[in-house]
């Protein structure tokens, strides 16, 4: 569960006041030993002061009576002698020093001056009088009536300075000992409060956990179950089964009224669901059955109209056929006439037919000729060629002698060049060879002339030869086509006369059937006149037919709007038992569904 | 040695003053060395080129075991140069002219016989001043030869060998 429960809010809850509650009261507790140990603090202090006081005045007291007794010590022992000597005032004054609380003492004569006096300054000394630096006032003093004549009085200084201190000091210690001690036992209390703390926090985690678990089992399972049982409720599924086994009572009695609610919600439920069905199946029927009826009663309707027009149709139909019937009777004199020339124009094709086929065998026999002549035209076409083609073979080699001869006529040439040179380098000696040598040199630009002119003579021969040969080539080929063509025409002439030898037949029976037909037409005008009359009674009927037929459309057009209007009503009923079978559906009862 | 070759030229003149020129064409001019110069006329020609030669020494040839140099004589004169055909020729100069060697030429043409009173040399290089001599560019023209129709150019065969050195 993500949201925190019931039982976890109040154990968190109590858990924590119980632990705030603690926490105060160990708080409390301690703050109040902590006062009532200040408060005794306090008073052993007081005590330990008045007890310091008293002793200060004891020992005060006691130091005077001791120091008056001494004085009175002095005195009698003065009094019982009789001559008293100044080193005896000195020695007495001196003893009196002695105590080591006495600061100074002196001895006044009958007018109350002093004239003998002693004081402690680092050791005893004695004067007259007291130095004026000596202060007095701070000290106690003590006055004593001697009674003696000399001495009229003695008076002796004191201090409890020491004695003070020392009372102090033990006072001290006594209170420093109480702090200490109360020190200490701020600590324990420490110690203490931590303890306490800790204890009560284990403690509440005890009872936390105690109470958890007891809610855990007493409580929260028992709401667990009806929690899953209100969800399955809230899904409208009454399917559920409540166990009333819960450990406490109330639950138990609030499950089992739950469960009694429930069983009585789910019969109900059930009971509709199965009417809503049946409801439903009944008014899905009711629909089918209704626009079944429609459909009926449409399809009725249109073919009642259908047979309606039908009828009005065949009505007019069978008027113009009547009014066609008497034209055909009409018109088939008119074809009796026509067909009579058609037997006579027919007779004369035939015949001429006839004369079209023996025509055409001659034809047939002058093509093939033709193909035979074309044959031997192109065998010797051939052979032309081929002469030809040796023809330039020659004039190619007689090229090849021309040259040779250009050459020859040019190694001549040269020759006679040298022999020219040589004849004049010979000088008059050689003047006849060079006459030879320039007949040669002439003879052999002519030759080299000739050569050149039987080269140009064989180049155009070669040429003309080339242009025979192409001719040769194109006709041999047009002489080809030719021979093809023919053989296509002597084909082509075969099947032609076959064609006109059936056309004859063909004609020929055209001719007995005409002749047949010009019988049968006669035999047919005559039937159609009958069928005009017949036709004419019929019209007459059709057109009583189609009234009535027109009388069974309409009623059957109202039949058509009342089964309109139940199926309406069904669809409406169905439309309802839907929505009482969508309200119902969600709420599962069994088990077995979904 | 020129002036020696001069003078056997001299001498060889035709008593009745006539003179023989071997003519040949080149580049559509007309040429002729006299006929005593020339010592053969070759038609079928197999060079071997001579490696880091002038460009006007097309090569060596064998003539009969015998073996010439020729030279471009095209390149001689200025003009560009020209393949090998079937009508080029090879002249073949004489001993006298100078050391076996022959020079090409396009065509070769008749032996021309004509009276000296036709021919017309050049004048001699010191009758000429300063600045004409410059404009002479070939030494290799002798004179020129009036014929019924045209004019020969007279080239001195001798000078051939020369005008190679010259050039480089």
């Amino acid at each position: 569960m993500k949201q925190t429960g019931i039982a976890t809010k109040i154990i968190l809850l109590s858990c924590g006041i119980a632990l705030i509650l603690m926490v105060v009261g160990c708080v409390l507790l301690v703050q109040y030993e902590v006062i009532m140990l200040n408060n005794l603090t306090a008073n052993k202090v007081d005590e330990k002061e008045n007890f310091y006081l008293y002793r200060l005045y004891q020992e005060k007291n006691a130091l005077n009576h001791q120091l008056t007794s001494q004085i009175n010590d002095l005195i009698k022992t003065m009094k019982s002698v009789d001559v008293i000597y100044a080193q005896t005032f000195e020695f007495q004054i001196q003893s009196l020093l002695m105590h080591p609380m006495v600061i100074a003492a002196e001895f006044c004569d009958k007018n109350f001056h002093t004239f003998l006096a002693a004081w402690k300054v680092k050791g005893i000394k004695v004067g007259k009088t007291f130095p004026d630096t000596f202060n007095l006032k701070n000290y106690m003093v003590i006055n004593k009536q001697t009674g003696i004549p000399s001495i009229e009085s003695i008076r002796l200084y004191y201090t409890i300075e020491k004695i003070e201190k020392q009372l102090q000091a033990l006072k001290k210690q006594d209170i420093n000992e109480l702090h200490e001690t109360r020190d200490s036992i701020y600590k324990k209390l420490h110690a203490l409060f931590l303890v306490q703390s800790i204890g009560s926090l284990f403690v509440v985690a005890l009872l936390g956990a105690t109470l958890i678990f007891s809610l855990r089992w007493l409580i929260l399972k028992p709401i667990h179950e009806l929690m899953q049982i209100a969800r399955q409720l809230k899904k409208l599924d009454l399917s559920v089964d409540i166990k009333t086994t819960t450990a406490s009572h109330e639950l138990n009695s609030l499950a089992y009224a739950l469960g009694q609610l429930l069983e009585g919600f789910r019969k109900i439920i059930a009971d509709v669901k199965e009417n809503a069905n049946m409801l439903s199946g009944s008014a899905d029927n009711m629909t089918d059955i209704a626009e079944q009826l429609t459909n009926h009663s449409e399809e009725a309707e249109s073919k009642s109209n259908n047979v309606a027009e039908a009828s009005l149709q065949i009505s007019s139909n069978i008027h113009s056929i009547a009014s066609s019937v008497e034209q055909i009777s009409d018109n088939m004199e008119a074809v009796s006439s026509t067909s009579e020339y058609l037997f006579n124009n027919i007779n004369s094709v035939a015949n001429a037919i006839e004369e079209l086929s023996s025509s055409l065998s001659h034809v047939g026999e002058r093509a093939k000729n033709g193909t035979k002549i074309a044959e031997q035209a192109v065998f010797l076409a051939n052979k032309a060629g081929n002469t030809v083609n040796s023809l330039r073979h020659a004039a190619d080699e007689i090229g090849g002698v021309s040259e040779f001869i250009q050459r020859i006529a040019h190694k001549t040439n040269i020759l006679s060049l040298n022999a020219t040179i040589e004849a004049a380098s010979a000088g008059s000696a050689g003047r006849g060879f060079s006459v030879v040598a320039s007949a040669i040199q002439e003879f052999a630009e002519q030759s080299s002339r000739a050569a050149k002119d039987i080269t140009d003579r064989i180049a155009s021969v070669q040429k003309g030869t080339y242009e025979i040969e192409d001719a040769f080539k194109d006709v041999s080929n047009i002489i080809k086509e030719m021979n093809e063509s023919s053989e296509s025409i002597s084909f082509a002439v075969i099947e032609q006369t076959k064609a006109v030898q059936e056309i004859a037949s063909n004609a020929l029976e055209a001719d007995e059937r005409a002749r047949n037909i010009n019988v049968s037409i006669e035999d047919l005008s005559r039937t159609v006149n009958d069928a005009a009359d017949n036709t004419a009674q019929v019209a007459m009927g059709a057109n009583d037919v189609s009234t009535r037929i027109q009388g069974v459309s309409e009623s059957i057009s109202f039949n058509r709007q009342i089964s309109h209007q139940i199926n309406e009503t069904a669809i409406v009923l169905n439309h309802l038992s839907g929505n009482l079978k969508c309200m119902v559906d969600p709420f599962k009862v069994s088990h077995q569904s979904n | 040695m020129r002036n020696i070759n001069n003078i056997t030229s001299e001498k060889k003149k035709m008593p009745e003053s006539k003179r023989q020129f071997c003519s040949f064409q080149m580049a559509g001019h007309f040429f002729g060395v006299d006929i005593l110069d020339v010592k053969e006329i070759i038609d079928e020609v197999v060079l071997t080129k001579i490696h880091h030669a002038p460009p006007e020494m097309l090569g060596f040839v064998n003539i009969r075991g015998h073996v010439h140099l020729v030279l471009d004589l095209r390149l001689l004169l200025n003009f560009s140069t020209k393949s090998i055909d079937e009508s080029s020729r090879v002249l073949l100069f004489h001993p006298n002219v100078g050391e076996s060697f022959g020079v090409m030429v396009d065509q070769i043409g008749h032996m021309i016989e004509v009276e000296e009173r036709l021919i017309e040399y050049r004048v001699s290089e010191d009758n000429i001043s300063g600045i004409a001599r410059d404009f002479r560019k070939s030494e290799l023209e002798k004179g020129v030869c009036k014929l019924k129709d045209r004019l020969l150019i007279i080239l001195d065969a001798s000078k051939f060998l020369n005008a190679v050195d010259i050039k480089r």
